[in-house]
């Protein structure tokens, strides 16, 4: 395993990967600092760059946008009070705070920093776990590959946090997508309308573009025609001292393992990503320290909780795509997306199939901390000036992007009507309360749960084998008992939750 | 009085029923124990039960959310300069369209003034002719040529 990670590194330090993965990580940094750019939006961008390249270019250009991204957000969350992402939301409490006291540099660098130890310990629980899960996976039939899609989709339908009806109506509306177009065993067209356009059904990236850069960005014009003022970034100087720092951290383990723990558990939970963990992890800081009366007042722990886990997070959202092909939030979802247009599925196979790419994952991974450090050293106050540049500028220019990722797919106008199909529906979900994750993550496995119910029906007809096969009567049971828990977190929230605010996008 | 929720199950309801009315048509193998119609019938059940119940839990809700004030001109003149960018794309090719895009759409979200018509301008140019020769001459991508324009 070390010696196939050594040769990975070697590789992915050859020029060729390098630069991609820098440039990733430069993309990630900057579209992360940009508030109402998400780091999803910022792989949608990135995404047609990859297609002519190498695919472990464009995966390590991917990755890097990755950690470049959750580690962005923390540059304009500690320095104007806006995060540049929902990743870095916690950051803001005690970032800001501690800037505005006149400390800028080191709330700046305790983020980085954080971000950093937090991502290369999540790269250990990453190279580590990867290869056993995916050697268990391979023990799955049918069976067991149905039962952990339903419940990887009755986990995410029931983290929503709105209404739980929608979160299973949005999941079984994505699901639905998918049975549109030629039937994947007897390739019948079904539900086609007698149009061409139907006939081959969707493919999921140009509907994942849609949903997420529309839901986002006509969100913003509303938020534009409202009037909302204007970023003006104070750039002061960033200088600290980078030992003083990395000791503040490394003096509280408890606190960056427990937070890191948290990233990595959210990643490896499907379709939730790091807006949850660096949350989560807040809290959890909080709860646990001594003086939970000084969080919010700009004291360290606030800051080295939420970027420890966000970029943990990655590592845990990469360790589930890879090991069982199920993407752990909307990130890696694009990531999926762009594998299988390299004609690469990832999966409990993909180890076995493709261990240069696999180990040039987890290269990519641990180079771009070091990479996004120094981006972050060289360019923090550069890339601070880019986040000025006004909206009615990017917005064109980011869904021209989307619509040459839509198109590049297969060179046909087809994907870039259902861009701008989905991007009505996603804008649409938004004004109607329905959570975008469920509905993204039907897209992506309902191909597979039909492919896998059918094939389980007819090797054996008997269905009570879902619920006999110990795996996936397991699976099947933790699906039944995450919609009970569920349930009763959403009655017990429902009496003290007001309604949320209209017009929130909620992934 | 239906609320937001309710309007959105009927919807949901009235679709899969359509949907699910059209699965009768599809075919029925001899050979197989089931066909392409098992699946979709199933999701389909699901999501009538679903949106059935979101109806319901509406009319039953005492709680309305309280509507924002709408603010929808900007979103419905992007979503129809987007659109029309799209249906012309085929016919006046990825160039033409593009900067007539990132044009209109700069224009309409900030209205520009004086001197910023050149920025607007500038900005159209610069984001077709680099987009176009990144992707045409160095990623090969084929970017659309128009049908009218032949460019």
């Amino acid at each position: 395993m070390f010696g196939s990670l050594l040769g990975s590194l070697g590789d992915v330090l050859q020029l060729q990967y390098l630069i991609p993965l820098t440039i990733g990580t430069l993309a990630g940094l900057i579209g992360g600092a940009l508030p109402g750019v998400t780091i999803t939006m910022t792989i949608i961008i990135v995404l047609p760059f990859t297609f002519g390249l190498d695919p472990l270019a464009g995966l390590a250009a991917m990755v890097g946008v990755y950690v470049g991204g959750e580690s962005g957000g923390l540059v304009t969350a500690s320095l104007i009070g806006i995060p540049g992402t929902p990743s870095a939301v916690a950051t803001t409490f005690d970032g800001f705070p501690m800037a505005r006291r006149g400390e800028p540099g080191r709330a700046v660098w305790l983020g980085t920093w954080a971000s950093f130890i937090g991502g290369i310990l999540g790269a250990f629980f990453l190279i580590l776990t990867t290869e056993p899960l995916a050697r268990f996976a391979l023990r799955f039939g049918p069976w067991e590959y149905f039962s952990l899609f339903i419940f990887a989709l009755a986990m995410v339908a029931g983290l929503t946090e709105r209404s739980l009806l929608k979160g299973f109506l949005s999941g079984a509306l994505g699901l639905i997508v998918t049975v549109i177009g030629t039937d994947p065993i007897m390739a019948v067209p079904r539900l086609h309308f007698g149009t061409e356009f139907l006939r081959g059904g969707f493919q999921f990236l140009p509907v994942l573009i849609g949903i997420f850069a529309f839901a986002q960005i006509m969100t913003d014009l509303e938020h534009m025609a409202r009037g909302r003022p204007q970023v003006q970034v104070q750039t002061s100087s960033l200088a600290v001292s980078h030992l003083a720092v990395i000791w503040e951290i490394l003096r509280r383990p408890f606190l960056l393992l427990w937070s890191t723990l948290i990233g990595l558990w959210i990643g490896v939970l499907p379709a939730i990503g790091g807006s949850a963990a660096n949350v989560m992890a807040y809290d959890q800081a909080k709860k646990f320290s001594k003086h939970p009366e000084k969080f919010g007042t700009g004291i360290p722990e606030g800051i080295i909780a939420s970027e420890a886990s966000n970029n943990a997070n990655v590592a845990g959202s990469l360790v589930t795509i890879m090991a069982f092909g199920i993407p752990g939030d909307a990130v890696t979802a694009v990531m999926l997306g762009a594998m299988i247009i390299h004609g690469i599925q990832p999966g409990p196979l993909f180890m076995i199939q493709e261990p240069r790419i696999a180990y040039g994952i987890f290269a990519a991974y641990l180079l771009a901390h070091p990479i996004m450090i120094v981006l972050q050293w060289l360019l923090a106050h550069v890339y601070l000036r880019i986040v000025q540049v006004s909206k009615s500028i990017l917005i064109p220019l980011i869904l021209v992007l989307c619509v040459i990722g839509a198109y590049a797919l297969n060179n046909t106008m087809d994907n870039v009507y259902a861009l701008l199909l989905f991007g009505v529906i996603g804008y649409l979900f938004v004004k109607f309360g329905f959570p975008l994750a469920p509905f993204i993550l039907g897209v992506i496995l309902g191909d597979q749960i039909e492919i896998n119910l059918i094939r389980a029906i007819m090797t054996d007809s008997d269905p009570w084998l879902f619920v006999t096969r110990p795996i996936s009567g397991v699976m099947l049971g933790l699906s039944v008992l995450s919609i009970i828990l569920a349930l009763w977190q959403h009655r017990r929230a429902e009496a003290r939750m007001a309604e949320p605010a209209e017009s929130e996008v909620e992934f | 009085m239906l609320g937001r929720d309710g309007i959105a199950g009927l919807v949901c309801l009235g679709g899969s029923l359509w949907f699910l009315a059209l699965t009768r048509g599809l075919p029925h193998p001899a050979l197989v124990p089931i066909g392409p119609g098992f699946y979709p019938r199933i999701l389909l059940g699901i999501l009538v039960v679903l949106s059935a119940a979101l109806v319901v839990s509406d009319l039953l809700s005492r709680r309305r959310a309280a509507a924002a004030p709408a603010r929808y001109r900007l979103v419905l003149l992007a979503f129809a300069i987007f659109a029309a960018y799209v249906a012309l794309m085929p016919m006046l090719g990825y160039r033409v369209a593009t900067f007539l895009f990132v044009g209109a759409l700069q224009a309409t979200l900030e209205p520009p003034r004086g001197a910023r018509w050149w920025l607007v301008l500038a900005v159209a140019l610069a984001t077709t002719l680099v987009t176009y020769y990144i992707f045409e001459r160095y990623l090969s991508v084929l970017l659309p040529r128009g049908r009218l324009t032949g460019f």
